[in-house]
């Protein structure tokens, strides 16, 4: 059916792989917009910054999850089980410790990513939909536990006590400076592991696992590496979430919900595409901002559009877009040289009629 | 008459067949000869209706039937015997014959006719398809594609992998299917054998007719050349 | 003792039920290789339908069968005609997507419809009847529930294995190309095991709706219960997702006997342990 863009084999001849079209206006605009986003607690309201917030860490766990899955072939239906762990470690370190918030925030990063080892043992014995559903069961396994363990507050969960050492401007901003940096940073750490080896080694294990392995590709290698880089962002932005809201509860932080709109921005805006979790988080903030006062229609009307999209345009809008502009962006898709109908390929079976 | 008129057909970006015209008459037997990737089984999935193609493309008694699904070609008599064999490992050898039965043409071909010809495969019924020898399992690829009572049967390198005697087997096999009135189109990789077994053939090279005649009186050198391109 | 096995036997019963959550989702995994996330909520719609059908209509929860079960086939059969065909075979996302929609827009309307609350259905005094084995006492309606399952689970095994229907089944599910080859006509026969499906969940329904209150979004935790029965029995194995809801069920109640409220806790423990001992499920597909 519709491979993502990215596979696409342009008959451009510019001398392999290290042809990638880099247009130099582009990184001189990503700078300036990401300096005036920076200038923002100067010039916008706490509600402003706190939907921010809301939208860079929301946008770093969906780029997480894309991937996972869209480039690790790694559906976790379980990964808001890092946004839990990152939250709570942060609350449980800055409390105890008397720690400032900020100070703790790398080493819930590092707790997260350490999980994530933890977790590779068990999960990586599993695939493909005994994967996504085993991932889901140990979320919920980690829910209950916090739950019921009395030392991280149980089911009310836990305050941020330090945070009351900052005063209300500096705390809205230091968050939203938090938030901003882990959205640019994940989108950051996207796009160099993409254009690494390591990148290249998880799409040609996604694409074709076992001709990956013959060919010497360190098939588990890449997948861990992905999984705790994934992991580790997912975390991190779960911890400046709940900077944010002040406290941690093991309902909120361990919701399937997070995973749930993670997949929704992932797939509406482009599985498998680095531009697609952008478009994807603009489009579902756009959409709440605007009719979530509608409540159940809302919600009604974001699950029509999941479903008319996938069945009018499975690659999403990026997919959609990059036809009409042929847009590269962040010049991520690569160009083989030579005529593609020269080459001796086997027709994919995905490609015939369905 | 069965008939491919300047068929293409492609894959994505990618072009397998380009302005194919090829045609089986009644009771003919007609090679496919060409190289690996040629485009030869590109061209019976695109006859059969695994690969969407143009609907004036294809034609059965001057039909357009392009582009149709594999069922409606099924129905209308065209019944491919994939490459590989493909029988369903989870069905026995009696239901992998049972289902195509159901689902294709009342005929002379039925699976107590296919026992009487095929003996062999009798006690062998109710065992897993896959259990089976290759040349069993060739047979009852046949046999599968047969009971459906195929107008034009497109076997698929049926030789492919089988001992000289299986062979032999599955030829004798298509022989009397020829008797009964199926059209037979054959791709075969061993040239020798697709000409003896056939009345006339086409060579396909990169996805295009590059020679067509008579089996009985092709040049061997003429079709070497087309079928290796020098 | 006697708790203990009181435990298991009552752990069996839900067991089953939750198998029978399973039937369905393991059939179109088998089949169509399509994770419908909806599924559970397929199961509260089935039991608010029981439930419209009991008010309107004046029957008895299993009486209401009647009604239910064929509006439930057309359902699924309406549904994979005009929705989910279009998107199998489309590899694995396109599904996961069209169907987690689904799921949200399900939740929703019932919620605007019903409001939040959770129902109960009438059961009647089937659900207090029970009987006494030695000194272990067995409900009646879980004893119902539990051989409606299994006799469900029989009934699927004999389709499969002897119609027309089953071969085309086992046929799609070990090659979907070279079923097409064949003659299955794919949009129909999907239409078909989706109706087939979606029957099944409407009597896992109404024996759910009989013994536990629901709620608009109680969807969620039911496909959490139909996937684990249907992975621990392994993708492909019938007879698996029963012995698979045994085990949640079991697992579930002797975790709650130990701390009430930690059931499903130890559900999903149990669960993933005995995933990790056998990553593939307990019984496989035959090996191609």
């Amino acid at each position: 059916m519709s491979e993502p863009a990215v596979l696409s084999a342009q008959g451009k001849d510019d001398g392999g792989t290290k042809g990638w079209r880099v247009s130099a206006g582009l990184p001189i605009a990503f700078v300036a917009v990401v300096i005036l986003l920076a200038m923002l607690p100067w010039y916008a309201d706490f509600a402003a910054q706190r939907l921010l917030v809301e939208v860079f860490t929301l946008f770093a766990i969906a780029f997480a999850w894309n991937m996972l899955a869209g480039y690790g072939g790694m559906v976790a239906i379980g990964q808001h089980v890092f946004v839990g762990i990152g939250s709570y470690s942060l609350f449980a370190i800055s409390n105890t410790f008397h720690l400032n918030p900020w100070l703790a925030l790398p080493v819930a990063t590092v707790c997260t990513a350490t999980a994530a080892l933890i977790f590779a043992g068990p999960m990586f014995r599993l695939a493909g939909a005994y994967f996504a559903v085993g991932t889901w069961v140990l979320a919920e396994i980690a829910r209950i536990a916090a739950v019921n363990i009395d030392w991280l507050g149980a089911g009310a969960g836990m305050p941020l006590e330090m945070i009351g050492e900052f005063d209300r401007w500096a705390r809205n901003a230091y968050v939203y400076w938090a938030a901003l940096g882990v959205g640019v940073g994940a989108f950051a750490v996207g796009a160099i592991v993409l254009r690494s080896r390591l990148g290249l080694a998880l799409m040609s294990v996604r694409d074709a696992e076992a001709a990956a392995l013959a060919s010497g590709v360190p098939a588990t290698r890449a997948k861990l590496s992905l999984w705790v880089i994934a992991a580790a962002v997912t975390g991190t932005a779960g911890a400046v979430s709940y900077m944010s809201t002040l406290q941690v509860t093991p309902d909120a932080s361990f919701s399937l919900n997070w995973t749930a709109s993670a997949i929704f921005i992932v797939v509406l805006g482009g599985i498998g595409t680095i531009e697609g979790p952008v478009i994807g988080t603009a489009v579902y903030f756009a959409l709440r901002e605007t009719f979530a006062d509608f409540g159940a229609w809302y919600f009604i009307g974001l699950g029509s559009l999941a479903v008319v999209t996938m069945i009018v345009a499975p690659g999403g809008a990026w997919s959609v877009l990059a036809r009409y502009a042929n847009l590269d962006p962040f010049g991520i898709r690569r160009r083989t040289p030579g005529d593609p109908s020269a080459s001796h390929q086997s027709p994919s079976p995905k490609q015939e009629r369905q | 008459m069965l008939r491919t008129e300047g068929l293409g057909a492609r894959y994505g970006l990618f072009q397998a067949l380009f302005d194919v015209s090829i045609h089986v008459g009644p009771s003919e037997v007609v090679a496919l000869i060409g190289s690996n990737g040629a485009g030869k089984s590109t061209l019976f999935r695109s006859i059969v209706g695994s690969v969407r193609v143009d609907p004036h493309s294809v034609r059965l008694n001057d039909v357009p039937i392009g582009g149709d699904s594999e069922r409606r070609q099924l129905n209308r008599g065209v019944v491919m015997v994939p490459e590989g064999r493909r029988l369903f490992p989870s069905l026995s050898v009696l239901e992998n014959l049972q289902l195509a039965a159901r689902n294709g043409r009342q005929g002379q071909w039925t699976i107590a006719r296919l026992f009487d010809e095929l003996a062999v495969l009798r006690p062998l019924s109710k065992r897993p398809a896959t259990s089976l020898s290759g040349g069993q399992q060739q047979l009852v690829a046949v046999g599968r594609a047969l009971v459906a009572n195929p107008s034009y049967l497109l076997c698929d390198e049926v030789s492919l992998g089988l001992s000289p005697l299986a062979v032999t087997d599955v030829y004798a096999l298509l022989r009397k299917a020829r008797v009964g009135g199926t059209s037979i189109v054959l791709v075969e990789q061993n040239v020798n054998r697709a000409l003896s077994e056939s009345d006339r053939f086409y060579c396909l090279q990169k996805g295009r007719v590059v020679l067509e005649g008579n089996s009985g009186t092709a040049d061997r050198t003429q079709v070497a050349q087309a079928y290796f391109g020098v | 003792m006697a708790i203990a096995c009181e435990t298991l036997i009552d752990g069996l019963l839900l067991g089953a039920l939750y198998a029978l959550f399973g039937l369905g989702l393991s059939i179109s995994l088998g089949v169509m290789r399509m994770i419908n996330i909806a599924h559970g909520d397929f199961i509260v719609v089935g039991a608010y339908l029981t439930s419209l059908t009991m008010q309107f209509l004046g029957l008895q929860a299993l009486t209401s069968l009647i009604v239910v079960v064929p509006a439930m086939f057309v359902l699924g059969w309406l549904l994979q005609r005009l929705l989910l065909n279009r998107v199998i075979g489309g590899g694995m996302f396109a599904p996961l997507l069209v169907t987690f929609g689904l799921s949200v827009i399900i939740q929703n309307v019932l919620q605007e419809t019903f409001t939040a609350d959770t129902r109960s259905l009438q059961a009647g005094d089937i659900a207090q009847r029970g009987f006494e084995l030695g000194s272990i006492s067995i409900g009646l309606l879980p004893l119902l529930s539990a051989t409606v399952a299994v006799l469900l689970f029989a009934l699927t095994h004999l389709l499969v294995a002897r119609t027309h229907f089953g071969r085309q089944s086992r046929a799609v599910a070990d090659d979907p190309a070279t079923a097409r080859l064949i003659g299955v006509d794919d949009k129909n026969f999907f239409a078909v095991v989706t109706g087939f499906v979606f029957a099944a969940i409407a009597i896992a329904s109404v024996l759910y709706a009989m013994r536990t209150p629901f709620s608009p979004s109680a969807g969620p935790e039911r496909l959490l219960y139909s996937f684990e029965a249907v992975v621990l029995g392994g993708l492909g194995s019938l007879w698996g997702t029963l012995v698979g809801g045994l085990v949640i069920g079991v697992a579930q109640l002797f975790g709650a006997r130990i701390s009430s409220g930690l059931g499903p806790f130890f559900g999903h423990l149990v669960f993933l342990l005995l995933l990790l001992a056998r990553p593939n499920g307990f019984f496989t597909r035959a090996a191609r």
